[in-house]
């Protein structure tokens, strides 16, 4: 076994232990700990991401050498690695764009949690990329949403307290609907182990057994992960929980944390339950459904909102409408082009985040519309990462969110049933998306004469940096997408 | 090297712009100059391009696998590239004088520069992808001209554009993507990529997907019912409402639904079908609406952006012809309504700078006043109606003895919808010129006193453009010839 | 020479449109004159000079669409007609003008328009007659326009648009044609391709009754002569005389055109188009009639008077015989003429007295007699009465349609002309009688002696001399008219 292959494991630990560690230091040790961690994670799933290409299939790494069902199992291929590499980028893109923002709502002495709640996060996410076992998932599912909900309720006021507890109510709601299925699970087939599971599961799906059950316990857990991945119509606590947030949680929880769901949705449908299963279940229809009706009214509720921060929530709640949309499809494609959807969104929700945090800091942090008039002018960084985060989610070409649309098109043709619904939906929620994102750009590009100039205006070199970083990440994905679509098929490839 | 070139002659004003950003420009003088010799440039470089004769595609990048952004020179990408070239240097002029007095000039001359290039990019897309990327594009670059004035009206017709441009997008990208899996290719073929053993029997579907992309990138083409966002549009500046929302964005829509029909689906799988019938319905309804909105307006610009909307369905009326005939006569009008249109905006947009008078009842008299701009006005007027000996009657000829000799019932009554709108045409363009020339008996002269004739930067593009309009009337064979080759796809 | 005879009045009228006001009224008529009769002369020796079968072509519109000029004999008919009013209704501007405004403005128009009036006579095809045919609407709308006033100006506009509709129905007609003929010039006897028109006949008779009502626009025939009765009387008098005396032809002469020329009397006789075509003419006959009867205004019963006349042409026409052609075209001219010289002295009332209503004018007879003796006259033939042009013209139409072989139009079309003769006379004549014999109350009253300069009277004098003669010795006229049915009804009269 090559040194190589302990990489996944590393970063996992190296993120927990980095927690640990962080809440003895002060904040500003926190700091630089947390993004060394992050950096190192990065490079080692840059690594991983290299060797499994390479090798051109995955592995599956023993911890402690123990084999199942005794030890517990972690599994690497090119699409973990990949994830994980590109979430540690978006991660550290958000937390440096967001930085001066987070330093000035968290008080001093918190600062280090702040930190210890990141790392947490990291490793529950890097956790459920590589983990074979269901279980484990499992436990750095509720890892993650008590660090989320720190992240969320670290900015002290009423409303992210709130915020904070309708995220927890349901986000419990989701995890014990997907700790239910899982017990069934296991008693169904006796196994934690995804690929034992799979196993299994593909004998009872062809003798026909426990088929009411099997369908109760797949139900169980993809509704319990689209609770905690905000599909509509759980998207209720969206708003609250991006919206008031500080910009880096805010960015971090939805291009990172919703995507970690779902991306172990997918890994069960993959790993777990079996695809063709999954599919025969019509449960795919069901999302199929509802990731319409979330593209549509996620749309609406942003065009009715005044609040720019809370109009990119319900963006956020549209756009994993379009990832539930394509996992409804059912189909390979539907699924490829799911997944890029998660990192395109991954990287332009991070801008739109970041960005809207630098045009309210030059409105004397008003999230209204009406202050935010010329914001643009004031912070020009701002409003270009702005601008082109708005145009890549309304689709235009040469941005990510134009190859998302591509794939996720491509994909519609090839299923004849869903094919008009899916085609008509996708260009209403185009027009949406241009309706309300459209309508802020040219707001914050409308001159007016502003007292609100003076204000930080010292334009963080962080602040620019990270925002340059994401525009041009998202340029790359729309420029040069083969590598990352190659990379999700091969990954996909390695899933079976 | 000529491959190099086309990508050239679109960064050229797109990048050759970003300096009027960039530096305060304290000599206006030399702003005017430098923009002038870029645009001029550009245009010498298309022209030098087009005169050479089709090159080799060129493939600038690839965004997925086969996917790519591709440019290449064809017998319709020079007609379009060559009105084009041909009106920006003229209109730029105009817009010195018209920008005067207008605030944010620079703003105004970086985007109109950059429309330059962004059309040349429409008009040398090599493949249907390419021609998407700068369609989306061109909303995008336009929309802060629309926005120019920043009134609130402004602003809200600027939205109104963008809603109906990226959403027409939208549809048109379903056509789109039904090209890329049932075709052979994206690029443009004339006669259409689409493959009949892929499709099967999924002949209606595609239909429908056409109906869709034709709707769509009728938006821009200001199809009813999607033509409301033009009118609105003319709170521009009237170099743009002139120059962008006559030629080069409507054109656009309508140069994109020629190369979806014939170029991508092709004629022989949509001639006949209810695809055809749907399509032809509308335009034939939008000519006869555009027309009648137009009578009704008094606004003067807004009167002639329904004119527009009318004229512009003559050439989707051509076009959804769906034979080279027809195709003949929508680009004959495509390259005739250009500059019939950009001249009258042009006259009309001299009688607002000079006299801030925008309404049709308060025009009475200038006739006199401002005998240039009125005797060009009138001409085209004239020409619009389509008074044999003008550019408008020869393309009108065209797309009715196509639509005659198309042997559908329809066709008949497209021609019949084309007379009709002929007449209206009249009732509003010749009201006007009544107006302005015989103001009543009693009209007292002396309130309009200060009312004059424009400078030269107005005046050389306006009889440029009816010299032109007089000489389409009269010689047309050589154009017309060069045309016909196009629409019959052998060049 | 047909070009020169053409460019002679546009230059000419462009040089008095372009330059600037004239102080010298006088050298302002002579140029006029000069270049009117220059035009004339140019026109007479052209139609000497140029035979039958020449056909010019001037250049190419488009591949198949030539500019052409050809002279036949409708055309030199149509010409003659025009060069005569023309100058006579010039000769009496010069002082009806002369209390109005913008003079160089109408002589330059007038000049224009003859010339346009010119190449729509010598039109060897039908785009050329379209392109002049529109010309024309544009051109004589100035003079209809010309006072300024707001009811000109209504007017004037809705000339306009009722012309264009006519001209695009014509379009149609011509689009239809162009498809389905085997060319557009002129040619006796139709030019459609009976092989093309197979199972195409109803929509090719759609667009024959399309391009005979769009024509009939500027024909006034019902129910698009609405504007006639508007426009005619708004114009200057001169103009109103030229306007309904050879403006409205142009109308008859696309007629002409259209029946004779390009889809051929055997194509459209006998069917729905030629009846339903009839229909319309009578009721305009007897409507135009009645209307006159009713109408209070001297120069707008003229006007409807030229609506029920030139009804009487186009039912000639309609008949498509022999007989009612020739009826038909005397008509033409005597219409002319007569409606010219009523209208011209409609004008001198107008021009000496300022009065325009009928019942105003009582006793008018002692005022100018000269004037409504010719006024009497001209009245008398345009009713129908011997020894006048109008009764020939009236003859030949009548027993035209007697022997046609249309049933129930071969007695329905002579008793309704007859009816209308008489309506004709009782709107006419009381204006003479009134004029001449004024009755108990006015006869103390002295009245003064108001007759016109001799430069009005002259060309009314002329006009009356020549309808009389026209009536006394039709035969010259009769023989050239029967030169060009010889051509045209080959079938009937060879068969």
């Amino acid at each position: 076994m090559a040194f190589i292959q302990n990489f996944p494991f590393f970063s996992i630990i190296i993120s927990l232990f980095s927690g640990a560690i962080s809440s003895i230091l002060n904040g500003r040790a926190a700091r630089v700990l947390n993004r060394i961690v992050i950096i190192v994670v990065a490079v080692l799933s840059a690594v991983t991401l290299f060797y499994t290409w390479g090798t051109g299939t995955s592995y599956v790494f023993w911890m402690g050498h123990f084999p199942a069902p005794f030890g517990n199992e972690i599994r690497a291929g090119v699409l973990e690695a990949g994830m994980a590499v590109f979430f540690c980028l978006v991660m550290l893109l958000s937390l440096w764009g967001g930085r001066e923002h987070l330093e000035e709502e968290i008080e001093g002495s918190k600062q280090n949690y702040y930190y210890i709640l990141t790392n947490l996060l990291l490793c529950s996410l890097l956790a459920l990329l590589y983990t074979n076992d269901l279980f484990t998932a499992y436990v750095f599912v509720e890892i993650n949403t008590i660090s989320a909900c720190g992240l969320i309720m670290i900015r002290q006021n009423g409303r992210t307290i709130e915020a904070a507890v309708r995220y927890m109510i349901m986000s419990l709601l989701g995890s014990g609907m997907l700790l239910m299925g899982l017990c069934m699970l296991y008693d169904l087939t006796g196994h934690l182990l995804m690929s034992n599971i799979q196993e299994a599961v593909a004998i009872l799906h062809a003798s026909g057994e426990y088929k009411i059950p099997l369908t109760v316990t797949i139900g169980l857990m993809t509704v319990g992960l689209a609770i905690k991945s905000a599909l509509f119509p759980f998207h209720t606590w969206v708003p609250d929980a991006y919206g008031y947030s500080t910009a880096s949680s805010a960015a971090i929880l939805s291009s990172l944390v919703s995507k970690g769901y779902i991306f172990l949705l997918i890994k069960i449908i993959y790993r777990v339950i079996g695809f063709e299963t999954f599919h025969d279940t019509k449960i795919v229809n069901v999302l199929f459904v509802f990731g319409l009706a979330g593209m549509i009214f996620g749309s609406l509720s942003a065009i009715k909102e005044d609040d720019i921060r809370r109009m990119i929530a319900f963006s956020s709640v549209a756009q994993i409408g379009y990832i539930y949309m394509g996992i409804g499809m059912g189909t390979r494609a539907g699924m490829v082009a799911a997944i890029f959807h998660i990192f395109s969104h991954a990287a332009t929700k991070a801008l739109l985040f970041i960005a809207g945090v630098g045009l309210t800091d030059a409105s004397g942090d008003n999230v209204r519309f009406i202050p935010l008039t010329g914001a643009a002018y004031r912070n020009k960084i701002a409003g270009v990462a702005f601008a082109a985060g708005s145009l890549s989610m309304v689709g235009m070409p040469l941005l990510s969110g134009f190859i998302s649309k591509l794939l996720f098109a491509q994909a519609a043709v090839q299923n004849q049933g869903k094919l008009l619904p899916a085609l008509i939906v996708l260009a209403l929620s185009t027009i949406l998306n241009a309706i309300y994102f459209i309508k802020t750009v040219i707001r914050i590009y409308t001159p007016v004469q502003s007292d609100f100039a003076g204000r930080r205006i010292k334009t963080q070199v962080l602040f620019a940096v990270s925002s340059v970083l994401l525009v041009v990440l998202n340029l790359y994905l729309g420029c040069m997408s083969q590598f990352l679509v190659d990379l999700i098929e091969k990954g996909l490839g390695m899933f079976a | 090297m000529s491959k190099v070139l086309m990508l050239a002659a679109i960064l050229l004003p797109i990048i050759g712009s970003i300096p009027l950003f960039l530096f305060k420009w304290q000599n206006r003088r030399a702003m005017r100059v430098y923009l002038e010799i870029l645009v001029c440039m550009t245009s010498f470089l298309v022209w030098y391009l087009l005169l050479k004769g089709s090159a080799e595609p060129f493939t600038v990048v690839y965004f997925t696998g086969n996917l790519a952004i591709e440019l290449k020179i064809d017998g319709l990408s020079t007609m379009f590239a060559g009105l084009v070239s041909v009106l920006w240097p003229f209109a730029t002029l105009y817009s010195f004088e018209y920008m005067q007095h207008e605030p944010r000039e620079r703003s105004f001359f970086l985007f109109y520069t950059m429309t330059y290039g962004v059309t040349l990019g429409i008009a040398l897309s090599g493949n249907l992808l390419t021609m998407y990327f700068f369609y989306e594009l061109l909303t995008l670059v336009t929309v802060p001209l629309v926005m120019q004035t920043l009134t609130r009206e402004a602003i809200l017709a600027s939205r109104k554009y963008m809603y109906y441009s990226l959403g027409g997008a939208a549809f048109a990208f379903i056509g789109l993507i039904f090209v890329i899996i049932y075709g052979s290719s994206m690029d443009f073929v004339y006669g259409g990529v689409l493959e009949l053993e892929k499709i099967g029997s999924r002949t209606n579907l595609l239909l429908l997907i056409y109906v869709f992309s034709f709707c769509g990138f009728g938006v821009k083409a200001t199809l009813w019912p999607f033509d409301s966002w033009l009118p609105h549009a003319s709170v521009a500046p009237t170099p743009v409402t002139a120059l962008l929302h006559a030629v080069a964005v409507v054109k656009s829509g309508a140069f994109a639904v020629i190369r979806m029909t014939y170029y991508s689906y092709g004629t022989d799988f949509l001639r006949g079908t209810w695809a055809q019938d749907v399509v032809m319905t509308l335009t034939i309804i939008t000519i006869v609406y555009g027309c009648s909105r137009a009578v009704k307006e008094t606004h003067l610009k807004r009167r002639l952006a329904y004119s527009t909307v009318s004229n512009l369905s003559y050439i989707l009326f051509g076009a959804s012809l769906m034979t080279p005939a027809g195709l003949l006569g929508a680009l004959t009008h495509i390259l005739f309504h250009a500059f019939m249109k950009i001249c009258s905006f042009f006259c009309v947009g001299a009688v607002m700078s000079k006299t801030g008078k925008s309404y049709v009842h308060e025009i009475d008299g200038f006739g006199k006043k401002m005998p240039a701009v009125f005797a060009c006005f009138t001409i085209s007027a004239l020409a619009l109606i389509g008074v044999p000996g003008m550019a408008g009657f020869i393309s009108k000829w065209y797309l009715a003895s196509a639509a005659v000799s198309a042997d559908n019932p329809l066709a008949y009554a497209g021609v019949a919808a084309l007379l009709l709108s002929a007449l209206l045409t009249a009732i509003y363009m010749l009201t006007l010129v009544v107006r302005a020339y015989f103001p009543g008996k009693d009209f007292d002269y002396a309130a309009i006193e200060r009312v004059q004739d424009p400078g030269v930067c107005m005046w050389v593009p306006l009889v440029f453009f009816v010299v032109v309009i007089m000489i389409f009337g009269l010689r047309s064979q050589t154009v017309i010839g060069f045309l016909s080759e196009i629409a019959a796809g052998r060049y | 020479m047909i070009f020169i005879s053409i460019l002679i009045p546009v230059f000419t009228g462009l040089i008095l449109l372009l330059s600037p006001e004239w102080k010298n009224r006088k050298l302002l008529c002579a140029f006029t004159t000069a270049a009117l009769l220059l035009s004339v002369s140019a026109v007479g020796i052209t139609l000497s000079v140029t035979g039958d079968k020449e056909a010019v072509t001037l250049f190419n519109l488009t591949q198949s669409l030539p500019i052409l000029f050809k002279i036949d004999g409708v055309g030199r008919f149509f010409a003659v007609l025009t060069g005569a009013v023309w100058v006579l209704a010039a000769i009496y501007s010069f002082v009806y003008m002369g209390h109005e405004q913008k003079e160089k403005c109408y002589y330059g128009f007038y000049l224009l328009s003859y010339a346009v009036l010119i190449g729509l006579d010598f039109s060897g095809n039908l785009i050329t007659f379209y392109l002049f045919y529109e010309l024309m609407s544009l051109l004589t709308l100035p003079l209809v326009l010309h006072s300024e006033t707001k009811e000109a100006t209504m007017a004037g506009l809705k000339y306009l648009f009722f012309s264009l509709a006519g001209a695009y129905m014509v379009l149609f007609g011509l689009f239809i044609l162009n498809r389905f003929g085997n060319t557009l010039t002129f040619t006796a006897g139709g030019v459609l391709d009976l092989t093309l028109i197979q199972g195409k006949e109803g929509l090719l008779l759609a667009a024959a009754f399309l391009m005979l009502l769009g024509f009939g626009v500027k024909a006034g025939m019902f129910p698009l002569h609405a504007w006639l009765p508007t426009a005619h009387p708004v114009a200057p008098a001169p103009a109103s005389g030229v306007l309904s005396g050879i403006i409205v032809k142009c109308g008859i002469l696309g007629v002409v055109r259209t029946v004779y020329y390009l889809f051929g009397v055997g194509f459209l006789r006998g069917t729905w188009v030629q009846q339903v075509w009839l229909v319309l003419i009578l009721l305009t006959v007897l409507l135009g009639s009645m209307m006159a009867y009713r109408e209070k205004v001297l120069k707008k019963r003229l006007a409807y008077s030229t609506v029920s006349q030139v009804a009487y042409i186009l039912f000639g026409l309609a008949m498509m015989q022999p007989g009612s052609f020739v009826g038909a075209f005397l008509h033409i001219g005597a219409h002319a003429f007569m409606k010219c010289g009523l209208f011209l002295i409609a004008g001198v009332i107008i021009f000496k007295t300022g009065r325009t209503k009928v019942d105003e004018l009582a006793g008018i007879g002692r005022e100018m007699p000269v004037t409504m003796v010719c006024y009497t006259l001209l009245s008398l033939s345009l009713i129908g009465i011997p020894p006048f042009a109008g009764f020939v013209s009236k003859w030949y139409l009548g027993m035209g349609s007697v022997l046609a072989e249309a049933p129930v139009f071969d007695v329905l079309g002579p008793a309704v002309l007859l009816v209308s003769a008489l309506l004709t006379a009782g709107y006419l004549l009381p204006l003479s009688i009134r004029g001449f014999l004024p009755g108990e109350e006015t006869a103390g009253i002295k009245v003064e002696k108001q007759e016109p300069s001799m430069l009005m009277l002259v060309p009314i004098l002329i006009l009356t001399i020549l309808i009389t003669i026209g009536g006394l010795f039709p035969d010259q006229i009769i023989e050239f008219v029967s030169r060009i049915v010889g051509t045209l009804f080959k079938e009937v009269l060879g068969g």
